[in-house]
């Protein structure tokens, strides 16, 4: 089971995502677990993660998110596949990413 | 999704993909990159009209006599791009005060 966390400024138009991506992932029968958190919570609630994923409004703190959680993957959403909130095209990022 | 809601992810994607390049715009004058600052402002700037253009949009179906419905998503996307227009005022300050303490 994948543990996907969606990082954004306050975790409002990402829970939009998560959902979207939960429908794709069930329809790919991809097994993981997906949750939205503001970045401020990241360093409590993004450890772990086998990816990270944050939205085109934070990716500037990219580098600093990499620093707090070391062991997991960090990637910047495409703003087009996230203004269209195309879940299964970052369901299957995710997927190329993770190699599974 | 369609309408509002799609209109509200377009300017929060573009007008949230400007403020990240403004922001990183800083972070390179930072480090006197001062070439890759300005690459980062002019993609913020094509982002930023991108998302610019869905919001007029949205206030010309308004004058037109089209009712929107306001929800907390549309006013959070205008929030998002009201934070893009700060940030390019202050990236722009922030790349002079750091060339003149780099040269």
């Amino acid at each position: 089971m994948k543990r996907i966390i969606l990082l954004c400024a306050s975790g409002m138009s990402t829970s939009m995502l998560v959902k979207k991506m939960e429908t794709a992932a069930a329809e790919m029968k991809y097994e993981c677990n997906i949750e939205a958190y503001p970045t401020s919570e990241a360093k409590t609630k993004a450890v772990g993660a086998d990816i990270i994923l944050l939205g085109p409004q934070v990716r500037f703190s990219l580098g600093k998110i990499k620093e707090d959680c070391p062991n997991s993957l960090v990637e910047a959403v495409d703003m087009r596949t996230y203004g269209r909130m195309d879940g299964k095209a970052v369901m299957e990022f995710v997927k190329e990413k993770l190699g599974a | 999704m369609e309408g509002l809601e799609l209109a509200a992810f377009q300017i929060i994607s573009a007008v949230g993909t400007a403020r990240s390049c403004y922001i990183e715009a800083i972070q390179k004058a930072k480090q006197g990159q001062f070439a890759e600052a300005k690459k980062m402002i002019d993609e913020g700037d094509e982002a930023f009209n991108e998302g610019h253009s869905a919001h007029t949009g949205l206030l010309q179906n308004e004058a037109s006599g089209k009712e929107h419905g306001i929800n907390l998503l549309i006013l959070h996307a205008e929030d998002q791009l009201m934070s893009a227009e700060g940030f390019k005022i202050i990236a722009l300050e922030f790349i002079d005060v750091y060339k003149k303490l780099l040269h």
